[in-house]
């Protein structure tokens, strides 16, 4: 399992539960998750706070079966089977990696319109690790 | 100042289980009028789905989470014993850190405990607001009839003094002491009841007939005045019994019945029939809801509807949103296999 320490995970809460990013104050570009220097211009570190939308589209996805799930998630695949991971296309720009719950692994696309959901992501040490995940959006 | 609800909104988890899956796997399904029930996913849970609801309510006004200054979160099904659970969601969905929070954990009755703590809350102080959360999704052992009727399923309303929706015009408690019925033992994760029914019987309706006459005498009603009564769901019979020795008639109680299609929402059973009331209610009616939790107390509220206006997020619109899944993928998502 790819340990994540508990303080080290609640610093990310305001990324993983309400998707706050940051903008670049010298090129104006979205970072998320939030980064120590800007990923667009490499020459600031100077940001502002920005709540995304947690809107989105889908840019790709691979759907994980048994086997390839990291063991953090096998549970889940076990119970609920083949599950889809996506990397969407934020509204704001950034792109960025996550489960997509809520859909039939059949029918997800490319470009498929996505929005952020709070999901339990998994648990360790007794702790239940929660985050977004993407929902299919419905055309908003 | 007039204080009630200026938004509300429901949430079904989407996965469904037929009575006939339960009739197959154990020859019978022990939950009265039941037909089918809602599921959580395996990644959702009472806090998940307390932030969703709370969400959609706040849209629903609409009224950004930086104004609400007092949360109640109501559940049966907490995925942690100790630790604040309000946390999660007022993080989640935007609510300052500064909002009185609060959480009612133990019993089914701990839907309108949440709604009575915030309506005080509002009473405080004219500027306040709250938000009220209510989402269960109770647990008992597969070996054990009890588990039948559980289902899924959440509400949340927001309190305000203004763009009400539905005044609050009154409400009344009954608390008393009966055992055996419907209980968690501490360290234990499934629910006991000792099933002795006739005396069960005695518990619900000595203390709803209490809290609901007193709001009757409070108010100087007739039963034929309201409109729409809520009454605790475990199953899909137990309203009519209450409703008939209160004098109600099951006409008051088709717009909020809601367990024939979700099983027993534990604390969030009246919230959600509260949310498909106020969906059917037109301005001027009334809605009566009544509680029930085992131990055992019971809350009543009387609501007047002020407005025509009524949330986007139907709770007929979350019952069609379904697809089924089968025993064994229950026990699977419920983590029942071990």
């Amino acid at each position: 399992m790819a340990h994540v320490s508990v303080p080290m995970y609640w610093r990310t809460i305001p990324q993983r539960y309400k998707m706050i990013g940051q903008k670049c104050k010298k090129c104006g570009h979205v970072n998320f998750p939030p980064k120590g220097v800007c990923k667009y211009c490499s020459a600031s570190s100077d940001f502002e706070e920005l709540k995304l939308s947690g809107l989105g589209k889908v840019h790709t996805f691979v759907l994980i079966s048994a086997g390839g799930a990291p063991p953090e998630f096998a549970d889940q695949e076990k119970a609920g089977g083949q599950y889809p991971v996506a990397i969407v296309e934020l509204a704001e720009g950034p792109k960025v990696i996550g489960q997509i719950a809520d859909a039939d692994p059949k029918e997800v696309k490319i470009g498929m319109p996505v929005r952020t959901e709070l999901r339990r992501i998994y648990s360790e040490e007794g702790v239940i690790r929660y985050g977004f995940k993407f929902v299919p959006a419905e055309g908003k | 100042m007039a204080i009630g609800i200026s938004g509300y909104a429901a949430y079904i988890p989407k996965l469904r289980i037929k009575k006939e899956e339960y009739a197959k796997a154990w020859g019978s399904f022990a939950a009265a009028g039941v037909a089918e029930k809602s599921v959580m996913g395996f990644d959702e849970d009472v806090l998940t789905s307390a932030a969703k609801v709370s969400k959609r309510a706040l849209e629903s006004v609409p009224m950004p989470p930086e104004k609400v200054s007092g949360f109640a979160l109501a559940s049966t099904a907490a995925p942690y014993v100790e630790k604040l659970l309000s946390g999660t969601v007022i993080v989640s969905v935007g609510i300052p850190g500064t909002a009185f929070c609060t959480d009612h954990t133990s019993s089914t009755r701990a839907g309108t405990e949440a709604m009575i703590s915030a309506l005080e809350h509002m009473m405080a102080n004219s500027s306040n607001r709250a938000v009220v959360a209510c989402a269960d999704a109770p647990t008992a052992s597969m070996w054990d009839s009890l588990e039948h009727p559980m289902g899924a399923g959440a509400a949340a309303f927001v309190l305000s003094n203004e763009d009400l929706i539905a005044e609050v015009e009154a409400y009344a408690c009954s608390a008393s002491e009966y055992l055996g019925e419907r209980f968690k033992p501490k360290g234990d994760e499934m629910l006991h009841d000792l099933n002795v029914k006739k005396y069960e019987e005695g518990s619900l309706l000595t203390n709803t007939l209490k809290s609901g006459n007193a709001i009757l005498k409070m108010l100087n009603r007739k039963p034929e005045e309201y409109q729409h009564v809520v009454i605790q769901q475990p199953d899909a019979r137990v309203p009519s019994t209450v409703a008939a020795r209160m004098g109600f008639t099951d006409v008051q109680l088709v717009a909020g019945l809601v367990s024939k299609s979700v099983g027993d929402l534990g604390a969030a059973s009246t919230a959600v029939g509260l949310a498909a009331a106020l969906d059917a209610a037109k301005m001027g009616d009334k809605i009566m809801v009544i509680s029930y939790g085992s131990g055992a107390a019971s809350d009543a509220l009387s609501l007047k509807v002020v407005s025509d206006r009524k949330s986007a997020f139907k709770v007929q619109a979350e019952l069609d949103r379904k697809e089924y899944i089968d025993y064994i993928k229950y026990l699977k998502i419920k983590g029942a296999i071990v």
